[in-house]
């Protein structure tokens, strides 16, 4: 039996046809995304200073990332240009923490608005109530607006630095929202202080903990979900680090054999607008678990070794690095070296002509942006996001990463929850 | 006032958009009480009574009617084209408003493809669908949209308070004011004195990095963002995301003419502007001209 399910409550529509046996076990789902703007055609002809506001635009929830990784994209077609550019520390590290404050708040937003909200509807348990997290998600937004002036769509960060130039006021007001996001983190999320909750995962003792994530937990233990979700056990990092997981072993990655198919997309017959992002020709997951892994986290690790790539370990995955996040900005305030200069004035645009590319760690996962510049003006330019990594859609032989994870789920809501542990953005997706 | 007043009922729907005002709406740190008066129909994240599914089924009545992003006739929700959404919910709204630039103008989509307008707007000309509706839609531009602006106008529309709007139906309230007001850098625009570069707290940013703020409408620098800064604040300058005309051309450098800023503060005649800066520039004052915190003086 063929079912179109929409998939709601997301950043934007997703809609998943499934192929379900009588028993309504999923046999397959094709993940379609609808909404397409254009986002790179709109880049091009213009100054490439201009992409530092225009693509922000792609992502309510992640523009931070896409104004970063456009900014990197700068920088490396100046280097490919043959001038230098100097980042003091001071501007690498604040743009540091603003990019893992809009990770953070991602993650807590998936929690609350997506996971507990749509595991508890499956349930028919009232939802929690999403509010508390909201009020603490708007303080990590404006730890983030101390230094880029405002969450979302900031374009703060420019070839050379950034435009902001805090004194030890604004890092004093952002420690105090720090330690109050933490308390929030340890006591309503994990139910347990942040220094612990590796060791728990470690120790396989992190369902017994009392916070709203292991309510989430519980839920997926309900539904028969936590060792659901399976997938290739193909992992990619490409911002942070360049390196990729599979069969066990961590390899150095090479961005150039990153590549877009798009044979399924309207363009080509098909009847999606999504692209699928394939390295080396295969699919490859990106984001929290990829990181942990690759990253080697000890706790990550751990489960990994003990449930392989099931929702479990890669809901714990996405917490874990929540945690990791809140202590990396810590100590990056702590040391922030204010005497530096924020930025450093670089050649005019006008006199560069090259090839740039910016890669980051996105909410996600590894966001690209590559273009061509000639005389400070953009020629040609493209957008890979996390999610048309790990949201592909691919045929029965080649399955995408998530595609592979809903296969034998029991039935088609439970397969969309899978769905979800990926944290799907549509806008994204489909720029 | 009735001691339990009914809850606004309001639909959130949203055209061709990025999500950034939906997101930036959940960063007001009030948004508790505000809700506590407020039903949300339909949400795109937050709990409400009907999904997007049923809500284009049954396209219900609504105190209020809130659309984001642009709009384009043929693009589909839920499977049903924008124009048997958006006029048929309009029509039985109380109230409608366009929020953030793309719902107001066109925004930065309408850039990629000429038939996205916004829902009142097309840029500058009143030329969306909902042109016959004037009267009841209120334009909140802005790209995003601030929390604050939005939870007012909306506790503006529980209260029964008459909202005045200008030009571009923009309540006047928010769209007075100018970016440039409240900028920490006035005194450094009052006496002309630029900016050398980026990531200084000296300088003004209008005559070299492209600040718009002079001529852009709207509360930036008197109700700040996330509640602790602003773009100018940070120094980065105004893009003018609240004016039909975003997103212009090169925004991180000032256009000039004969070395004066090609646009003008609003309201200011050139002659007037020319006047007043060439007696500005003539004087030297030493304590704009260095840095604003010297460790060593």
């Amino acid at each position: 039996m063929i079912t179109h399910e929409l998939i709601e409550r997301i950043e934007g529509e997703a809609v998943l046809d499934f192929k379900t046996a009588k028993s309504g076990v999923v046999e397959h789902a094709d993940i379609r995304f609808l909404h397409f703007r254009g986002m790179e055609s709109i880049l091009e002809g213009r100054n490439a200073l201009d992409a530092l506001v225009i693509a922000p635009r792609v992502c309510g929830i992640c523009g931070h990332s896409h104004l970063i990784a456009a900014v990197r994209m700068i920088e490396n077609a100046y280097i490919d240009a043959g001038f230098s550019l100097t980042i003091t520390p001071k501007a690498q590290a604040i743009r540091e923490i603003t990019l893992n404050c809009e990770l953070i708040q991602n993650h807590l937003k998936w929690l609350y608005l997506v996971m507990l909200h749509e595991s508890g509807k499956l349930l028919a348990e009232e939802p929690p109530v999403a509010l508390k997290a909201l009020y603490v998600t708007s303080q990590v937004n404006q730890l983030c607006a101390l230094f880029s002036g405002q969450w979302p769509h900031s374009s703060y960060a420019l070839p050379g630095g950034v435009t902001c130039d805090p004194t030890h006021i604004e890092v004093m007001q952002a420690l105090k929202l720090l330690s109050e996001v933490e308390q929030f983190v340890a006591k309503e999320v994990l139910g347990c202080p942040l220094e612990k909750f590796e060791l728990h995962l470690k120790s396989d003792s992190h369902r017994v903990l009392e916070g709203d994530f292991s309510t989430l937990l519980n839920h997926f233990e309900r539904l028969n979900l936590l060792d659901a979700g399976k997938t290739h056990g193909r992992f990619l990092v490409l911002g942070s680090q360049s390196a990729i997981l599979s069969n066990g072993e961590i390899r150095n990655a090479d961005a150039d054999l990153v590549s877009e198919d798009s044979s399924q997309t309207f363009a080509q017959g098909g009847n999606t607008y999504a692209k699928n992002a394939l390295y080396n020709g295969d699919f490859y997951e990106s984001g929290p678990l990829a990181r942990a892994l690759i990253g080697e986290r000890e706790g990550i690790t751990a489960l990994y070794q003990q449930y392989s790539d099931s929702a479990q370990t890669r809901l714990c995955a996405r917490m874990d690095e929540t945690v990791k996040l809140i202590s990396d900005v810590r100590y990056l305030l702590k040391n922030l070296d204010l005497s530096q200069p924020s930025f450093v004035t670089p050649t005019a645009i006008e006199y560069i002509s090259g090839t740039g590319i910016g890669i980051i760690e996105a909410p996600r996962g590894s966001l690209i942006h590559r273009a061509r510049i000639e005389k400070g003006k953009i020629v040609s330019y493209s957008i890979i996001t996390p999610t048309q990594w790990n949201l592909g859609s691919g045929s029965p032989t080649n399955l995408g990463v998530a595609q592979r994870a809903m296969i034998g789920v029991e039935s088609i809501a439970k397969a969309s929850l899978i769905f979800r542990t990926f944290d799907v953005c549509s806008v994204c997706t489909t720029h | 006032m009735p001691s339990n007043p009914a809850k606004l009922r309001v639909i959130w729907l949203q055209g061709i958009t990025c999500n950034g005002n939906t997101h930036s709406f959940l960063n007001d740190p009030s948004l508790g009480s505000l809700l506590e008066s407020v039903e949300f129909i339909h949400h795109p994240l937050l709990p409400c009574t009907k999904s997007l599914s049923e809500l284009v089924k049954k396209l219900p009545k609504s105190d209020l009617l809130i659309f984001e992003g642009s709009y384009r006739a043929d693009f589909e929700r839920a499977g049903v084209p924008m124009e048997n959404i958006l006029l048929p919910l309009a029509v039985k709204a109380k109230h409608i408003i366009a929020l953030g630039s793309c719902a107001s103008f066109g925004g930065i989509f309408k850039e990629g493809d000429d038939r996205i307008t916004g829902i009142l707007f097309d840029k500058e000309e009143m030329g969306g669908p909902l042109r016959d509706l004037s009267k009841k839609v209120i334009v909140l531009s802005g790209c995003p949209i601030h929390p604050k602006w939005l939870s007012f106008v909306m506790e503006m529309i529980i209260q029964g308070i008459k909202i005045g709007v200008d030009e571009y139906h923009r309540p006047k309230e928010l769209y007075s004011y100018l970016v440039h007001n409240g900028c920490l850098r006035n005194e450094y625009f009052e006496w002309k004195v630029d900016s050398e570069r980026f990531g200084t707290k000296e300088g003004c940013l209008f005559y070299a990095q492209g600040c718009q703020g002079p001529f852009t409408h709207g509360s930036c620098n008197k109700i700040l963002w996330n509640e602790v800064s602003s773009k100018t604040r940070a120094g980065a300058p105004c893009v003018g995301c609240t004016e039909p005309s975003f997103p212009k051309r090169e925004l991180f450098s000032t256009k000039t003419y004969m070395s004066i800023p090609a646009e003008m503060p609003l309201g200011v005649p050139k002659r007037s502007y020319l006047a007043l800066a060439g007696a500005a520039k003539s004087f030297h004052i030493k304590r704009l001209e260095g840095k604003l915190i010297d460790d060593n003086a």
